[in-house]
Protein backbone atom coordinates (compact mmCIF):
# COMPACT_ATOMS: atom_id res chain seq x y z
CA UNK A 1 0.00 0.00 0.00
CA UNK A 2 1.52 3.55 -0.83
CA UNK A 3 2.35 5.74 2.08
CA UNK A 4 -0.16 8.26 0.88
CA UNK A 5 -3.07 5.91 1.03
CA UNK A 6 -1.79 5.12 4.80
CA UNK A 7 -1.99 8.64 5.62
CA UNK A 8 -5.54 8.90 3.85
CA UNK A 9 -6.77 6.22 5.79
CA UNK A 10 -5.89 7.78 9.05
CA UNK A 11 -6.53 11.23 8.05
CA UNK A 12 -9.64 10.29 7.09
CA UNK A 13 -10.87 8.00 10.50
CA UNK A 14 -10.00 11.66 11.99
CA UNK A 15 -12.17 13.70 9.76
CA UNK A 16 -15.21 11.60 10.68
CA UNK A 17 -14.59 11.40 14.23
CA UNK A 18 -14.13 14.84 14.03
CA UNK A 19 -18.11 15.11 12.52
CA UNK A 20 -19.20 12.02 14.98
CA UNK A 21 -18.01 14.57 17.96
CA UNK A 22 -19.92 17.35 16.43
CA UNK A 23 -22.75 15.37 16.72
CA UNK A 24 -22.74 14.13 19.61
CA UNK A 25 -24.71 16.57 22.23
CA UNK A 26 -21.62 16.52 24.76
CA UNK A 27 -18.17 17.38 24.55
CA UNK A 28 -16.20 14.13 23.73
CA UNK A 29 -12.53 14.25 22.56
CA UNK A 30 -12.55 13.07 18.58
CA UNK A 31 -9.14 11.85 18.71
CA UNK A 32 -10.60 9.25 21.82
CA UNK A 33 -13.75 8.41 18.90
CA UNK A 34 -10.80 8.26 16.41
CA UNK A 35 -9.26 5.18 18.51
CA UNK A 36 -12.38 3.67 19.08
CA UNK A 37 -13.75 3.81 15.71
CA UNK A 38 -10.45 2.56 14.09
CA UNK A 39 -10.28 0.08 16.22
CA UNK A 40 -13.94 -1.16 15.34
CA UNK A 41 -12.77 -0.65 11.47
CA UNK A 42 -9.78 -3.17 12.45
CA UNK A 43 -11.26 -5.94 14.49
CA UNK A 44 -14.25 -6.27 11.34
CA UNK A 45 -11.30 -6.39 9.26
CA UNK A 46 -12.75 -3.11 7.13
CA UNK A 47 -9.36 -2.26 7.53
CA UNK A 48 -6.15 -4.82 7.94
CA UNK A 49 -3.19 -4.36 9.55
CA UNK A 50 -0.76 -3.81 6.99
CA UNK A 51 -3.16 -0.90 5.37
CA UNK A 52 -2.13 1.16 8.62
CA UNK A 53 1.14 -0.37 9.56
CA UNK A 54 3.89 2.18 8.31
CA UNK A 55 1.69 5.28 9.54
CA UNK A 56 1.12 3.40 13.04
CA UNK A 57 4.53 2.59 13.44
CA UNK A 58 5.83 6.43 12.50
CA UNK A 59 3.52 7.98 14.49
CA UNK A 60 3.58 5.96 17.95
CA UNK A 61 7.78 5.71 17.43
CA UNK A 62 7.76 9.39 17.52
CA UNK A 63 4.63 9.94 20.19
CA UNK A 64 6.70 12.38 22.29
CA UNK A 65 7.75 14.70 19.62
CA UNK A 66 3.88 16.17 19.05
CA UNK A 67 3.46 17.16 22.40
CA UNK A 68 6.77 19.64 22.30
CA UNK A 69 4.54 22.55 21.45
CA UNK A 70 1.72 22.23 24.07
CA UNK A 71 4.91 21.68 26.42
CA UNK A 72 6.39 25.25 24.97
CA UNK A 73 2.38 26.61 25.66
CA UNK A 74 2.86 26.50 29.48
CA UNK A 75 5.20 29.83 28.86
CA UNK A 76 1.64 31.06 28.51
CA UNK A 77 0.20 30.39 31.91
CA UNK A 78 3.70 30.33 33.41
CA UNK A 79 2.32 32.73 36.07
CA UNK A 80 -0.98 30.45 36.66
CA UNK A 81 1.26 27.20 37.56
CA UNK A 82 3.78 29.09 39.42
CA UNK A 83 1.05 30.36 42.03
CA UNK A 84 0.21 26.58 42.24
CA UNK A 85 3.49 24.86 41.93
CA UNK A 86 3.45 22.88 45.27
CA UNK A 87 0.01 21.23 44.99
CA UNK A 88 0.44 20.44 41.56
CA UNK A 89 4.00 18.59 42.17
CA UNK A 90 2.11 16.99 45.33
CA UNK A 91 -0.93 15.74 43.29
CA UNK A 92 0.88 14.76 40.67
CA UNK A 93 3.26 12.91 42.65
CA UNK A 94 1.16 11.93 45.39
CA UNK A 95 -1.88 10.16 43.38
CA UNK A 96 0.39 7.94 41.08
CA UNK A 97 1.41 5.47 44.62
CA UNK A 98 -2.03 5.33 45.37
CA UNK A 99 -3.56 4.88 41.71
CA UNK A 100 -1.37 1.81 40.86
CA UNK A 101 -2.08 0.29 44.66
CA UNK A 102 -5.95 0.05 44.03
CA UNK A 103 -5.51 -1.17 40.39
CA UNK A 104 -2.78 -3.65 41.13
CA UNK A 105 -4.93 -5.09 44.08
CA UNK A 106 -8.40 -5.33 42.55
CA UNK A 107 -6.90 -7.37 39.70
CA UNK A 108 -5.02 -9.51 42.14
CA UNK A 109 -8.40 -10.22 44.14
CA UNK A 110 -10.32 -10.37 41.01
CA UNK A 111 -8.20 -13.30 39.87
CA UNK A 112 -7.39 -14.66 43.01
CA UNK A 113 -11.00 -15.54 43.44
CA UNK A 114 -10.93 -16.30 39.52
CA UNK A 115 -8.38 -19.46 40.38
CA UNK A 116 -10.59 -20.32 43.83
CA UNK A 117 -13.28 -20.87 41.17
CA UNK A 118 -11.74 -22.76 38.77
CA UNK A 119 -10.02 -25.35 41.83
CA UNK A 120 -13.17 -25.95 43.16
CA UNK A 121 -15.06 -26.86 40.02
CA UNK A 122 -12.08 -29.31 39.36
CA UNK A 123 -12.85 -31.25 42.29
CA UNK B 1 14.81 39.82 7.74
CA UNK B 2 14.01 38.59 10.92
CA UNK B 3 10.03 39.65 11.03
CA UNK B 4 9.89 36.68 7.81
CA UNK B 5 11.74 33.79 9.62
CA UNK B 6 9.72 34.43 12.94
CA UNK B 7 6.48 35.15 11.33
CA UNK B 8 6.67 31.83 9.07
CA UNK B 9 5.40 28.85 10.32
CA UNK B 10 9.03 26.98 9.31
CA UNK B 11 10.66 28.67 12.25
CA UNK B 12 8.35 26.50 14.94
CA UNK B 13 8.65 23.51 12.46
CA UNK B 14 12.40 23.72 12.00
CA UNK B 15 12.92 24.40 16.04
CA UNK B 16 10.80 22.04 17.44
CA UNK B 17 12.41 19.47 15.21
CA UNK B 18 16.32 20.44 15.83
CA UNK B 19 14.78 20.60 19.82
CA UNK B 20 13.48 17.01 20.14
CA UNK B 21 17.08 15.70 18.19
CA UNK B 22 19.11 17.72 20.62
CA UNK B 23 16.52 15.86 23.53
CA UNK B 24 17.41 12.25 22.09
CA UNK B 25 20.79 13.23 22.41
CA UNK B 26 20.81 14.06 25.88
CA UNK B 27 18.76 11.48 26.63
CA UNK B 28 20.92 8.99 25.32
CA UNK B 29 24.26 10.10 26.30
CA UNK B 30 22.92 9.90 30.18
CA UNK B 31 20.40 7.22 30.21
CA UNK B 32 18.58 8.89 32.94
CA UNK B 33 14.26 8.92 32.79
CA UNK B 34 14.23 12.47 34.14
CA UNK B 35 16.29 14.07 30.92
CA UNK B 36 12.94 12.97 28.97
CA UNK B 37 13.55 14.11 25.34
CA UNK B 38 10.61 16.02 25.65
CA UNK B 39 11.48 17.65 29.18
CA UNK B 40 14.78 18.84 27.37
CA UNK B 41 12.82 19.79 23.69
CA UNK B 42 10.06 22.08 25.50
CA UNK B 43 12.88 23.30 28.31
CA UNK B 44 15.36 24.58 25.17
CA UNK B 45 12.78 26.11 22.97
CA UNK B 46 11.19 28.14 26.34
CA UNK B 47 14.85 29.81 26.70
CA UNK B 48 15.08 30.13 23.16
CA UNK B 49 11.85 32.40 23.28
CA UNK B 50 12.62 33.85 26.85
CA UNK B 51 16.11 34.65 26.11
CA UNK B 52 15.93 36.41 22.52
CA UNK B 53 12.69 37.65 23.13
CA UNK B 54 10.27 35.76 21.14
CA UNK B 55 6.99 36.38 20.87
CA UNK B 56 5.27 33.01 21.73
CA UNK B 57 2.58 33.77 18.96
CA UNK B 58 5.84 33.38 16.29
CA UNK B 59 6.29 30.00 17.31
CA UNK B 60 3.04 28.94 17.98
CA UNK B 61 2.41 29.20 13.83
CA UNK B 62 4.37 26.05 13.37
CA UNK B 63 4.29 24.39 16.56
CA UNK B 64 0.31 24.27 15.81
CA UNK B 65 0.86 22.30 12.71
CA UNK B 66 2.76 19.68 14.99
CA UNK B 67 0.18 19.58 17.40
CA UNK B 68 -2.43 19.41 15.39
CA UNK B 69 -1.21 15.46 14.47
CA UNK B 70 -1.91 14.82 18.05
CA UNK B 71 -5.22 13.61 16.53
CA UNK B 72 -4.04 10.54 14.41
CA UNK B 73 -1.26 9.57 16.72
CA UNK B 74 -4.14 9.00 19.32
CA UNK B 75 -5.90 7.12 16.95
CA UNK B 76 -3.47 4.96 15.39
CA UNK B 77 -3.03 3.85 19.83
CA UNK B 78 -5.63 1.62 18.09
CA UNK B 79 -3.27 -0.85 16.64
CA UNK B 80 -2.04 -1.17 20.21
CA UNK B 81 -4.83 -2.82 21.98
CA UNK B 82 -5.76 -4.67 18.18
CA UNK B 83 -2.44 -6.14 18.37
CA UNK B 84 -3.00 -7.31 21.78
CA UNK B 85 -6.65 -8.96 21.66
CA UNK B 86 -5.87 -12.34 22.53
CA UNK B 87 -4.54 -11.22 25.67
CA UNK B 88 -7.45 -8.62 26.18
CA UNK B 89 -9.89 -11.33 25.80
CA UNK B 90 -8.39 -13.77 28.19
CA UNK B 91 -8.30 -11.45 31.09
CA UNK B 92 -11.18 -8.77 29.87
CA UNK B 93 -12.71 -9.10 33.11
CA UNK B 94 -10.14 -8.37 35.63
CA UNK B 95 -8.36 -6.15 32.75
CA UNK B 96 -11.71 -3.82 32.81
CA UNK B 97 -12.33 -3.63 36.51
CA UNK B 98 -8.95 -2.90 37.27
CA UNK B 99 -9.00 -0.09 34.64
CA UNK B 100 -12.00 1.05 36.35
CA UNK B 101 -11.02 1.83 39.70
CA UNK B 102 -8.02 2.89 38.90
CA UNK B 103 -9.08 5.91 36.90
CA UNK B 104 -12.12 6.51 39.32
CA UNK B 105 -9.40 6.25 42.07
CA UNK B 106 -7.28 8.51 39.74
CA UNK B 107 -9.86 11.51 39.38
CA UNK B 108 -11.59 10.75 43.33
CA UNK B 109 -8.12 11.58 44.90
CA UNK B 110 -6.99 14.48 42.33
CA UNK B 111 -10.51 16.15 42.90
CA UNK B 112 -10.33 15.36 46.69
CA UNK B 113 -6.55 16.69 47.00
CA UNK B 114 -7.63 19.82 44.85
CA UNK B 115 -10.67 20.74 47.37
CA UNK B 116 -8.32 19.97 50.58
CA UNK B 117 -4.99 21.94 48.46
CA UNK B 118 -7.79 25.20 47.50
CA UNK B 119 -6.65 24.84 44.07
CA UNK B 120 -8.39 26.81 41.64
CA UNK B 121 -11.02 25.11 39.68
CA UNK B 122 -9.43 25.60 35.96
CA UNK B 123 -5.84 24.20 37.73
CA UNK B 124 -8.19 21.02 38.90
CA UNK B 125 -9.57 20.57 35.53
CA UNK B 126 -6.27 20.06 34.19
CA UNK B 127 -5.11 17.92 36.49
CA UNK B 128 -7.82 15.37 36.32
CA UNK B 129 -6.85 13.22 33.55
CA UNK B 130 -3.51 13.65 34.16
CA UNK B 131 -3.08 9.37 34.57
CA UNK B 132 -3.76 8.78 31.20
CA UNK B 133 -1.71 9.33 28.14
CA UNK B 134 -0.66 12.72 26.74
CA UNK B 135 -2.96 12.86 23.81
CA UNK B 136 -5.96 11.89 25.46
CA UNK B 137 -5.46 13.91 28.34
CA UNK B 138 -5.09 17.21 26.69
CA UNK B 139 -7.94 16.46 24.86
CA UNK B 140 -10.09 15.78 27.87
CA UNK B 141 -8.96 18.80 29.51
CA UNK B 142 -9.43 21.06 26.32
CA UNK B 143 -13.52 20.22 26.58
CA UNK B 144 -13.69 20.67 30.08
CA UNK B 145 -12.17 23.94 30.42
CA UNK B 146 -8.63 23.49 31.41
CA UNK B 147 -4.95 24.48 30.27
CA UNK B 148 -3.48 21.58 27.92
CA UNK B 149 -0.19 22.69 28.90
CA UNK B 150 -0.50 22.43 32.53
CA UNK B 151 -2.17 19.02 31.50
CA UNK B 152 1.12 17.81 29.46
CA UNK B 153 3.58 18.96 32.03
CA UNK B 154 1.26 16.69 35.30
CA UNK B 155 0.91 13.59 32.71
CA UNK B 156 5.14 13.82 32.44
CA UNK B 157 5.18 14.06 36.09
CA UNK B 158 3.12 11.27 36.35
CA UNK B 159 4.70 9.69 34.32
CA UNK B 160 8.31 9.90 35.51
CA UNK B 161 7.13 8.96 38.85
CA UNK B 162 5.68 5.39 37.69
CA UNK B 163 8.57 5.08 35.08
CA UNK B 164 11.31 5.06 38.14
CA UNK B 165 9.75 3.67 40.94
CA UNK B 166 7.15 0.93 39.05
CA UNK B 167 9.48 -1.84 40.17
CA UNK B 168 9.25 -0.53 43.91
CA UNK B 169 5.67 -0.31 44.21
CA UNK B 170 5.44 -3.63 43.19
CA UNK B 171 8.09 -4.76 46.03
CA UNK B 172 5.62 -2.00 49.02
CA UNK B 173 2.28 -3.21 47.73
CA UNK B 174 3.45 -6.63 47.46
CA UNK B 175 1.97 -7.35 43.81
CA UNK B 176 3.23 -10.38 42.42
CA UNK B 177 0.99 -11.09 39.51
CA UNK B 178 1.83 -9.92 36.13
CA UNK B 179 -1.07 -9.00 34.66
CA UNK B 180 -2.28 -6.61 37.96
CA UNK B 181 1.03 -5.25 37.46
CA UNK B 182 1.31 -4.46 33.90
CA UNK B 183 -2.75 -2.80 34.21
CA UNK B 184 -1.61 -0.93 37.51
CA UNK B 185 2.00 0.56 36.12
CA UNK B 186 -0.60 1.62 32.38
CA UNK B 187 -3.16 2.97 34.65
CA UNK B 188 -0.91 5.56 36.85
CA UNK B 189 1.78 6.34 34.37
CA UNK B 190 0.37 5.45 30.74
CA UNK B 191 3.09 5.13 28.16
CA UNK B 192 6.46 6.39 30.10
CA UNK B 193 5.35 3.54 32.16
CA UNK B 194 4.84 1.35 30.15
CA UNK B 195 8.65 1.39 28.70
CA UNK B 196 9.36 0.48 32.35
CA UNK B 197 6.82 -2.36 32.24
CA UNK B 198 8.46 -3.65 29.03
CA UNK B 199 11.93 -3.64 30.62
CA UNK B 200 10.22 -5.70 33.70
CA UNK B 201 8.13 -8.21 31.48
CA UNK B 202 6.57 -8.96 28.16
CA UNK B 203 3.32 -9.89 29.71
CA UNK B 204 3.56 -6.65 32.09
CA UNK B 205 4.55 -4.49 28.96
CA UNK B 206 1.63 -6.21 26.94
CA UNK B 207 -0.86 -5.44 29.69
CA UNK B 208 0.30 -2.15 30.28
CA UNK B 209 0.28 -0.62 26.67
CA UNK B 210 -4.31 -2.50 27.23
CA UNK B 211 -4.13 -0.32 29.85
CA UNK B 212 -3.33 3.18 28.24
CA UNK B 213 -6.35 2.49 25.64
CA UNK B 214 -8.83 1.19 28.44
CA UNK B 215 -8.25 4.01 30.81
CA UNK B 216 -7.83 6.71 28.20
CA UNK B 217 -11.70 5.52 26.99
CA UNK B 218 -12.60 5.24 30.54
CA UNK B 219 -11.43 8.27 31.80
CA UNK B 220 -12.95 10.28 28.99
CA UNK B 221 -16.34 8.82 29.70
CA UNK B 222 -16.31 9.49 33.16
CA UNK B 223 -15.12 13.50 33.15
CA UNK B 224 -18.61 14.09 31.22
CA UNK B 225 -20.37 13.12 34.46
CA UNK B 226 -18.74 15.97 36.48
Amino acid sequence: MSIMAEIAIVFGVCLVSEGIAALLPFTFPASVISMILLLALLLSGIIKERHIDRVCRFFVGNMAFFFIPPCVGIIEHAETLAACLLPFLVISILTTPVIYLVTAWVIQLMMAARRKKEVSSHD
Amino acid sequence: MTDAILSSPFFGLAVTCLAWCVGLWVQKKTGLVLCNPLVIAAALIILLLVVFRIPYSSYKQGGDLISMMLGPVTAVLALNIYNQRKLLREYFLPVVVGCLAGCLTSIGSILLLCKFLLVEESIAVSLMPKSVTTAIAMAVAESQGGIPGITAAAVLVAGSVGAMFAPLFAKAFRVTNPVAEGIAIGACSHALGTTKALEIGPLQGAMSSIAICICGIITSVLTLFL
